[in-house]
């Protein structure tokens, strides 16, 4: 297979539409907010996919906006794409962060240089139309180091 | 109660083995391994199947097969955890009555002729354009397979304890100077750790020879009781201890995801049925899908301390004529990819004695394990060359 001209390439991310179990998740980032999962029980927050809650068992979760700050757990630099709607995203880097609130989120991380990441770096979301020309999405959630030189001293400090 | 051992080992042809279903590599591997342990298909009265990615062996099988009557017949499947798990069940069954002889088969047909290996393992959603929900907000994301999963645990275990890329390279060496040695092993090339760090990115920090293989074939064992397997055409490979251990994969502050695995509860339980200690133990035969669950196993099993496992793999300890003898066909990085198949059947030709070029200087304690899913599911076997001694003769 010939390698494509880069307009057809697909979009460094793909048309994510929403369903009617994301409608509130897909408005929040529309409206530049991050929805996730609340426990109503035990106030613990949890990623937006969980169903249960790991610390107290209930299934009561309801949706709360957090700060959207939070720092790096790992990451993975992606240069060959595991499936072709991934094609005109390479290299990208797929990172797993930690919220300030707690739960963890499996994201896109941007705008990083990858041979200055280490764990622990800052983080903070932003927000991302997916798809492109007639084929566009939903705003994607999407997190970017923030301050990368100055926290970076900070936290080998 | 009466203990059991292993008495019989079936291999087709594996590799790039086309034109045949998963179900037909299946039915000759418990052929094999019946004809290895000398007796007849109708004594065969359990059977216990797992597939592969493919998912597509099913009980019909036994009417493949023509057994006697079955006491027991199931599929199961804890991805590269089930052989270890069907071999401890099996041993079950055995002690219980429910059956006598036991036969585990793996097989899968993952490789299609003109697909690159990669193309095994796509997502059905390859082809979507439009994704709907947080599952599409999670491909866009784009930590959607296995490489990339284990990628991001490698590099959380390089981030919290100084792990290098080369240190896992030491591994991949280590396995390939066994595998020279292994006629089974599909890669038998001289390897050197420059070859590994040059060798190109699979995902960032895993380099293409910090990956399996992806094979096509069936393996099989037959399990008996002791006293039983004595009688039989091969020496019998007594089964010590078992253990295993599921875990979800928890995202959220204080996770160990990626640091700590089940293979530590899971091992743990299996030497202490054993009535060993790693300290013990002549040969592992860990599973590999990555060079990182090597190491990372060796760690939870207890070989070394957590976070130095980087450092205990680093003197050329897991390669032949190093101190510890680990995954001396190959593994599944450089000789076969059988899921958990992979070690079980390197362990029972360590055990028997039957390495030749490649066999371990002593093979009194083998420890064999078994990883699924994404560090979420652990099996670990003790087998041995010697009847287990039960706690009576230990304290006579
Ligand atoms: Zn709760």
């Amino acid at each position: 297979m010939s390698t494509p001209e880069v307009s057809e390439l697909p979009p460094p991310f793909p048309a994510v539409q929403r369903d009617r179990a994301t409608e509130a998740f897909f408005d929040a980032a529309s409206r530049g907010e991050l929805l996730v999962q609340q426990c109503a029980g035990c106030d613990t927050v949890l990623p937006p996919e969980a169903k249960t809650c790991f610390s107290c068992g209930s299934d009561n979760l309801g949706p709360t906006v957090v700060s959207g700050r939070g720092r790096l757990i790992t990451w993975v630099v992606v240069t060959h794409a595991p499936v072709p709607v991934l094609a005109g995203a390479v290299p990208y880097v797929s990172a797993v962060v930690e919220l300030d609130e707690g739960p963890w989120l499996m994201v896109r991380l941007v705008d990083a240089d990858p041979t200055a990441l280490a764990a622990g770096d800052a983080v903070q979301v932003d927000f991302v139309r997916s798809g492109a020309g007639e084929n566009t999405g939903e705003m994607l959630p999407v997190f970017r180091p923030v301050g990368s030189e100055e926290n970076a001293t900070e936290e080998k400090a | 109660m009466s203990s059991a051992a292993i008495a019989g080992l079936g291999i087709t042809e594996l590799g790039k083995v086309y034109g045949r279903s998963s179900s037909s590599l299946a039915a000759e591997a418990v052929r094999l391994a019946a004809a290895d342990a000398g007796i007849p298909l109708s004594a065969v009265d359990g059977l216990l199947i797992s597939s592969g990615q493919k998912q597509d062996v099913g009980i019909t099988l036994a009417n493949a097969l023509s057994t006697g009557p079955l006491g027991l017949c199931m599929t199961m499947n804890s991805f590269g955890a089930t052989a270890g798990i069907m071999v401890a069940t099996a041993a079950k069954a055995i002690a219980e009555g429910t059956a006598t002889t036991v036969a585990c088969v793996f097989a899968d047909t993952p490789l299609k002729p003109k697909q690159s290996t990669g193309a095994a393992w796509g997502s059905p959603r390859a082809s979507t354009r439009e994704i709907a929900g947080l599952g599409g907000w999670s491909l866009a994301g784009g930590a959607i397979n296995p490489n990339i999963l284990y990628a991001m645990c490698a590099r959380r275990h390089m981030e919290r304890y100084g792990t290098t890329s080369e240190q896992l390279g030491q591994i991949a060496v280590a396995q390939r100077a066994w595998a020279q040695h292994n006629p089974l092993a599909a890669m038998r090339e001289p390897m050197t750790l420059e070859d590994h760090q040059n060798s190109r990115w699979i995902a960032d920090p895993l380099h293409l020879l910090d990956c399996c293989l992806v094979s096509n074939g069936a393996v099989a064992v037959i399990v008996t009781a002791a006293d039983r397997a004595k009688d039989l055409a091969k020496p019998p490979v007594h089964v010590w201890g078992w253990g295993q251990a599921h875990e979800v994969r928890r995202m959220h502050r204080g996770s160990d995801w990626g640091l700590v695995t089940p293979a530590a509860r899971s091992g743990a339980a299996a030497m202490r049925m054993a009535g060993i200690g790693v300290d013990d133990v002549d040969v592992a035969e860990l599973y590999d899908c990555y060079t990182y669950t090597v190491l990372v196993t060796l760690e939870d099993y207890g070989f070394c301390e957590k976070g130095e496992g980087g450092a205990f793999v680093s003197d050329g300890r897991l390669a032949p004529g190093g101190k510890l003898a680990v995954n001396t066909g190959g593994g599944q990085l450089s000789g076969y990819y059988m899921w958990g198949m992979t070690p079980l059947s390197e362990a029972i030709i360590q055990a028997r004695g039957e390495g030749g070029a490649r066999q371990a200087p002593r093979n009194d304690v083998v420890l064999v394990s078994g990883n699924g899913g994404i560090l979420e599911h652990h099996s670990t076997l003790v087998l041995s060359p010697h009847a287990r001694k039960l706690p009576a003769e230990v304290t006579a």
